[in-house]
């Protein structure tokens, strides 16, 4: 990460202005018991409050860390029902960085935040489609499988 | 800007610059080796 990610122009620029970076040695006490931590990387974000909303364990790449990232607070929002902040970076994830690993479950992410937000299910067979389109194997297709029978 | 990450080693610290900032914290737990 030191080698390659971290100094990367634009990972220093996502992170110092979005979030707040926090480092420390693996077996720093209590930290790494209060989130169990069995591997180095191990990679967090945590919303405002300090509670763990997405993990990333092993090496990312400069290339997956700004859509990772943007993930991971895209889900904090979901799972604070703050859909349109969540769709903000779900849908900048989607324009910016489309060949991601992140972007499959984004896509599915956002089908989940639109039809929360409206109670309208069509997002979420438009979400199955464009996973059946563009990523045919994902586990993300898998999961929105169901969702093909939507009307 | 420069081209570095500048990072909190203080989890009150962040904890306390996330609330009144209003950002989400991202946190590494790395091997300083």
């Amino acid at each position: 990460m030191d080698a390659v990610t971290y100094p990367n122009a634009e990972v220093v620029k996502f992170i110092q202005g979005n979030t707040i970076p926090l480092r420390v040695p693996f077996d720093a006490k209590p930290l790494s018991l209060k989130f169990n931590i069995k591997w180095t990387p191990t990679l967090i974000v945590l919303d405002p409050d300090g509670k763990e909303r997405h993990r990333i364990v092993g090496f990312v790449s400069a290339e997956e860390m700004i859509p990772s990232l943007l993930l991971g607070i895209g889900k904090s929002y979901f799972e604070r029902d703050q859909f349109s902040e969540a769709l903000m970076r779900i849908e900048r994830l989607l324009k910016e960085y489309p060949k991601s690993s992140s972007a499959s479950e984004a896509i599915y992410l956002k089908g989940v935040c639109q039809y929360k937000g409206t109670h309208n299910p069509k997002p979420l067979r438009e979400a199955y489609e464009r996973l059946k389109a563009e990523y045919p194997e994902s586990e993300w297709t898998k999961r929105a499988y169901p969702y093909r029978l939507i009307n | 800007m420069e081209n570095k990450i500048t990072w909190e080693t203080d989890m009150k610290t962040a904890l306390a610059r996330a609330r009144k900032e209003g950002k989400h914290i991202f946190l590494d737990f790395f091997n300083p080796g």
